[in-house]
Parts: structure tokens; C-alpha cells; sequence
């Protein structure tokens, strides 16, 4: 029989994406021993947390959690302050790279979504560093559409001589709706995850936020493009495979049609 | 929430054509193959709503299997092959067929529909499955079309289905269409829709006219959906994240703070 997380990962693969936060639940509930595994590789829709220093809105995931507190990023203090202690933070060189990343994504968020909420977290590593970019937008119109977008890249920095080996893995989380009564209920979610590893130069710490930030930039935008490809383009050409506007013995006529011009020009 | 009704919630919840998979999946979660006996509630569920459709051995096309056709004891009955089945709604397959005559008031409706409904579905389904049933002490009418399409190898399955209930004395027609589509490549993409539908039809209306009224309102339909991803695309997909920035260029990361200094960034923000 399988190992239990692989068939765990492999169901969430199957089921509703929109239910996963659910799901997940359920998981945990039927066999605690994938708790962690789960908690740890799943990626759900990011939850928002007021920073009560900065009254600025910032992301939670399992990066910036401590028990049931979360760092934020704005003024690197957990939210409810923890009980025992101050938590884990970064050390101050990466604590510094994070600030700046922190403000570099911000602009970035503006750029791209005109809206929504940003927030990085770093933390220390043996050869490196290691972080998360996490960003969050939702819309709301009429007639009665919905659509959230939450990108989670999580990414790994190992420091060379005058380079420095990146390793990202990005999920998007993308969520469409809408629910009116010429069309009824349309409900159009998902989520997809891509990889990708590269050395780029470093010459100090600067360099990392503007490489981790291209090799963000030039993922959301590979990823955007994939979603939009698979969203409206084959969920829209399973449709037409599994039901045919135009007659198919026109369609196939036509075929032959073609076939036989086709035949007639090469002869 | 209990343990069954956790178990019930993954089958409801399983795409088109994966039944086994997701079986397979939760005996290995719980290390346990027994499960399968507290399931059995949840998929025959699951296979009367999702109309489950099988091949009767020795038959040629695949039968729908439906709450409107079962005669108890795991049995169900097609009209066009005049044979009842027993099905099993674990493995999904049909054996012990029988003849099985239909006795209803309205059995020449009842044939003619499945005849009409056989040609329309024939020129727009390329593979579908059809049920015509009489139901409520033969006052109604079920109409069922499944089509199915799984392409497990390139990650993705679809299922169309649309039921109706006719009532031959009102000429109401009142059912649904549903659209179940599962991409899984890297990744879980599915789409749901679900569409009421309310026609009518005169009171003598013979079969094809209850037929090209169901065709009329699945072409609307198909035609609504499609146009819906395009509005979704131009709509709401552009407004979470743009493809580039208002500038139409990359973000220069080198100079990402200059950015902030001169608060040039808020191109798109006064919409």
C-alpha cells in the first residue's frame, strides 16, 4: 500500500481545490500521524492579520507562526504577543534583507495588483538563507463575480563565491466565481505549483532582494500565463469535447470537405 | 465531524472518472481496505447523482444509472435495451442483466422521447448516454444525458450532465444542467457549474418538441458558458494581477527603491 502522505497529497490533487482548507481538516481528523506533513506541504489561502504596532494588514502561513501567533513583518513582533518569550526572529543581517524585500515586494504588489496585501518572511539557514513571498488579492463585482488570488513562493538562497544557488517553489491559489441567473452557479478554482533553480551574482545583500525579486516576477508572470491558458482555454475546450454547439454530422462533413480539398491539392 | 461523514464528504466531492482513485487513496490514509463496507452508502449516492453510467455485458453503448431507475436491491433498469442490472456502486460494474419490460401509462412517450433525445443527443454529444424514465406513480417524467470525457493520461476529466423533470399534463419542464471539469497537472483546477432550467411545452406536445426545447436550452447554455470565460478573463482574472505594470515594463529591481521615493508606483490605483 502507498505511503499515507503521498495518498493524502494525491486525494487533495482530486478533491475540490476550493474545499482544501476543509479537507485538510478532515485528513487530520481521520490520521493525526499526517499532521505535520500536511500542515507543512499543503498550501491554502493565506489569512490576514492587523499588525496593531504599524495598523498595517499583514499575511500568515506556517513561516511566521508561533503556535497561535504570527510575526509580522512590519514591525517583526508577534500578533497576539506570545506568552513565553519573544519567538523566533531572523538574525539582524537577514532581519535587514527582509525589511528591504519587504519594501521591494511592496512596490511590486502596486505594480502588478493595484491593491491586495504583500508580506516576506526570511529566516536564517547554515549556508544561507531561506524565504517565503506571499501575496494576496481579492475582487468582488457585479453582477455577482468573485475572484481571490493568493501566491505563495517559498525559496531557498545557498551562498557561493560571488554567487549564490536559488531554489523556488511557487503555488498560486486562484479562485473565480460568479452566480446569476441567466448563467446559475459558475464556480472556477485551483491552484498550481512550478519549480524552478538558479545561480545568480551576488555582490552584497542588496542583490539577493533584487534576484529574488525577478525570479518571482519572472514566475507570476509564466504562471499567470499558464492559469490563463488552463482557466479559459481548456476548461472551455473540455466543454466543447464533451458537447458540440454545431451538429457533428456537419462538423464531420466539413472534415471530409477539407480532407478531400486537401487530397486534391497534392495530387 | 464524524469519521463517515469526513469519508462521505471526499466521495461527494469526486471529479469525474476517479472514483477508484480516490477509493484507493483514502483505504491507504486509513490503512485500512475494510473501509469499504462504510462507504457504500456514499457512493451509491454519489453514482445516482453524478448518473454513473456502465456497460451491460453483452450490450453495445453504456446505461445511466440514476435514483429514477432503481428497483431496490441494487437494481436498475434501461428503457432502450428492455433489461434491468445489478450494479455495484464500489467498482462501478453492471452484471446479472435481465429482460425488464416497462409498464407506465405513458411507455410510447416514454420510447419516442428516448428515440428523439437519441438523434439530438447523437449531433451534439459525442458520447453520451441517455435515461428516460416515468416517476411519481407515472404522473412524470425523468429525462437524463450524461457525456463523459476522461483523459486521465494528459491530467484532465469531464463530465456534462442535464436532468429534467417533463410533466406531460402541465408540459412543465424544470431541471438542470451541470458542467464538471477536473485539470490536474501540476496542480488541481476544477470547475463547477450548475444551471436551472424551466421550460414548457404545450399540453399535447409530442416528444420532439419536449426534445428541441431541452436542445434550444442546452445550446443558450453551452453558448452563456463559453462567453463567461471570456468575461471572467477580461473581468475579474485582470483585475487581481495585471500581465505588466501600468509602464508596460519589468520592474527594475536595481532601482527598486527609487520606486518608493518618487511614489511614482500608484498608476492604476485612482480606478
Amino acid at each position: 500500500m502507498a505511503d499515507p502522505i503521498d495518498s493524502a497529497l494525491d486525494l487533495l490533487r482530486r478533491l475540490n481545490p476550493k474545499d482544501v482548507k476543509k479537507n485538510v481538516d478532515h485528513l487530520i481528523s481521520l490520521n493525526p500521524d499526517l499532521t505535520e506533513d500536511l500542515l507543512e506541504s499543503v498550501d491554502t489561502p493565506l489569512a490576514v492579520k492587523k499588525c496593531s504596532k504599524t495598523k498595517r494588514d499583514f499575511l500568515c502561513c506556517d513561516y511566521n507562526r508561533d503556535g497561535d501567533s504570527w510575526r509580522s513583518p512590519w514591525s517583526n513582533e508577534f500578533e497576539p504577543p506570545l506568552d513565553d518569550g519573544e519567538g523566533v526572529t531572523p538574525s539582524d543581517r537577514t532581519r535587514k534583507m527582509e525589511v528591504k524585500a519587504n519594501e521591494a515586494f511592496d512596490v511590486y504588489r502596486e505594480l502588478y495588483f493595484e491593491g491586495g496585501i504583500s508580506s516576506v518572511y526570511l529566516w536564517d539557514m547554515d549556508d544561507g538563507f531561506a524565504g517565503c513571498v506571499l501575496l494576496k488579492k481579492s475582487v468582488s463585482s457585479s453582477p455577482k463575480t468573485t475572484g481571490s488570488w493568493d501566491s505563495i513562493h517559498v525559496f531557498e538562497a545557498q551562498d557561493r563565491a560571488r554567487t549564490a544557488h536559488y531554489k523556488l517553489t511557487s503555488t498560486v491559489i486562484l479562485s473565480l466565481g460568479t452566480d446569476s441567473e441567466a448563467l446559475g452557479g459558475l464556480d472556477l478554482s485551483g491552484n498550481m505549483v512550478r519549480q524552478v533553480e538558479q545561480d545568480m551574482a551576488v555582490e552584497d545583500d542588496t542583490s539577493h532582494v533584487a534576484n529574488i525579486g525577478k525570479m518571482v516576477e519572472d514566475m507570476e508572470l509564466k504562471m499567470r500565463n499558464l492559469l490563463q491558458e488552463v482557466y479559459f482555454g481548456k476548461a472551455k475546450d473540455v466543454v466543447g469535447d464533451l458537447r458540440s454547439i454545431p451538429p457533428l454530422s456537419q462538423t464531420n462533413r466539413d472534415r471530409q470537405t477539407q480532407r478531400e480539398m486537401i487530397s486534391g491539392i497534392s495530387r | 465531524m464524524s469519521r463517515s461523514a469526513a469519508l462521505s464528504s471526499f466521495i461527494d466531492s469526486t471529479p469525474p472518472g476517479e472514483l477508484a482513485d480516490v477509493t484507493k487513496a483514502i483505504k491507504s490514509i486509513l490503512g485500512d481496505d475494510s473501509v469499504q463496507n462504510e462507504l457504500s452508502p456514499a457512493f451509491e449516492k454519489y453514482n445516482e447523482d453524478q448518473l454513473a453510467t456502465v456497460k451491460l455485458p453483452g450490450g453495445s453503448g453504456e446505461v445511466v444509472v440514476s435514483a429514477h431507475n432503481a428497483l431496490g436491491d441494487g437494481r436498475y433498469y434501461d428503457v432502450e435495451s428492455q433489461s434491468s442490472f445489478a450494479f455495484d456502486h464500489a467498482t462501478q460494474k453492471a452484471s446479472g442483466v435481465q429482460s425488464y419490460v416497462l409498464e407506465s401509462n405513458h411507455s410510447d412517450l416514454v420510447k419516442s422521447l428516448v428515440k428523439s433525445l437519441g438523434t439530438h443527443a447523437s449531433e451534439h454529444y459525442p458520447k453520451a448516454s441517455l435515461g428516460v424514465y416515468p416517476i411519481e406513480d407515472d404522473s412524470q417524467i425523468a429525462i437524463h444525458t450524461v457525456a463523459n470525457k476522461y483523459s486521465p493520461s494528459n491530467y484532465w476529466n469531464g463530465r456534462w450532465r442535464s436532468s429534467y423533470i417533463y410533466n406531460p399534463s402541465s408540459g412543465s419542464i424544470a431541471g438542470t444542467i451541470k458542467v464538471d471539469v477536473h485539470y490536474y497537472e501540476d496542480g488541481n483546477v476544477r470547475l463547477i457549474t450548475d444551471k436551472k432550467v424551466d421550460l414548457k411545452v404545450g399540453g399535447s406536445a409530442n416528444a420532439s418538441e419536449v426534445v428541441r426545447q431541452i436542445a434550444n436550452a442546452e445550446k443558450k447554455y453551452q453558448e452563456d458558458l463559453n462567453k463567461a470565460f471570456g468575461s471572467l478573463s477580461e473581468g475579474a482574472f485582470k483585475q487581481l494581477r495585471r500581465q505588466l505594470p501600468v509602464t508596460r515594463q519589468k520592474v527594475e529591481w536595481d532601482k527598486i527603491s527609487g520606486y518608493r521615493l518618487g511614489q511614482d508606483i500608484g498608476g492604476g490605483r485612482s480606478r
